[in-house]
């Protein structure tokens, strides 16, 4: 499977996405949509979150099974949450300049 | 059970060293607390082999005899006096929300460089040189003599008792900053300010604590 980029790799700007196709009937869409805010997050960000999930959101559960500890795993989640909320804020912004 | 994918977990490159520099990272809560603790009261006993005063929190001196329980109890006050005011920092400055559990755990846990030292410091060598030098300094008590094996087993000791004080001070910081999740210039200065002020009242405590064991 083919990790999607979030970053450019050139200057390290947010990327966007510019275009939709649907498999089936080929129709592309083009634009400039914004990712979604979890989209946004790095790849080991989003398989934090992924495997947070899986674990019913128990933070206890997240440590026994990756072997770290209960305020390691608390940290990280505080710092992936701290990133959703400044890809919203940024969102909001950019909405607010395009109105 | 739930099936969790490895790759969300931390690179288990430089593992030792983090075990090493920041055990916290894999250890806290009640099992630091009690591993922490074991370590202290283990302390404690070698301290009273060796007549060895950890009487302040980064203070290890050798000096008088004394009943065994002063020295788990040194260890206790040297662990209890930071860590009570690195949780309230902690409530101060961290934007998380953080367990009382893991401060304390975690600084009980930071003290086990002090059981290295009190090991090092139990050949009768280094009471032997404690002794002369005091007897040099003030002349009061006849001085006996030491060898060179003494002074090279004194001077190891204090070579690794000082490596111990770095690593602790380093430990220490490291388990107030997991813990209460606060890193920079906020941390570092009240982690200063918490250590300095745990250092001065700890000097008093333990000299109540040894002027009551008389």
């Amino acid at each position: 499977m083919k990790i999607l980029p979030t970053t450019c790799p050139a200057c390290n700007e947010q990327l966007k996405v510019k275009a939709l196709l649907c498999e089936n009937c080929h129709t592309e869409i083009q634009g400039a949509y914004d990712l979604p805010p979890l989209g946004q997050l790095s790849i080991d960000d989003q398989l934090f979150l992924l495997d947070f999930i899986k674990a019913s959101g128990s933070l206890k559960d997240m440590a026994g099974l990756l072997k770290l500890s209960y305020p390691t795993i608390r940290n990280r989640l505080d710092e992936i949450i701290e990133r959703i909320k400044l890809a919203e804020s940024t969102g909001k912004s950019n909405k607010g300049k395009n109105l | 059970m739930t099936e969790i994918s490895p790759n969300s977990g931390t690179s288990t490159r430089n593992r030792l060293a983090q075990w090493l520099f920041n055990p916290f990272m894999f250890v806290a809560g009640l099992p630091a607390l009690s591993a922490g603790l074991a370590i202290i009261l283990i302390s404690g006993f070698f301290c009273w082999l060796g007549s060895t005063h950890f009487d302040g929190v980064l203070d290890c001196h050798i000096g008088l005899a004394a009943q065994w329980w002063i020295f788990p109890a040194e260890g206790l006050i040297d662990w209890i006096l930071p860590a009570i005011p690195l949780f309230f920092f902690g409530l101060i400055i961290s934007k998380s929300s953080f367990r009382l559990i893991d401060v304390f755990g975690t600084q009980a846990l930071a003290r086990w460089p002090y059981l290295i030292t009190a090991v090092v410091m139990l050949p009768g060598a280094n009471q032997k040189v404690s002794n002369y030098m005091i007897a040099r300094l003030t002349q009061v008590q006849p001085v006996a003599a030491v060898n060179f094996a003494d002074i090279f087993i004194f001077a190891l000791a204090i070579f690794v008792t000082i490596l111990m004080v770095v690593w602790m001070v380093v430990l220490m910081y490291r388990a107030y900053s997991v813990s209460c999740n606060v890193k920079g210039t906020k941390a570092i200065v009240t982690f200063i300010i918490a250590l300095i002020g745990a250092e001065i009242i700890s000097k008093f405590a333990v000299a109540w604590l040894l002027s009551n064991m008389r």
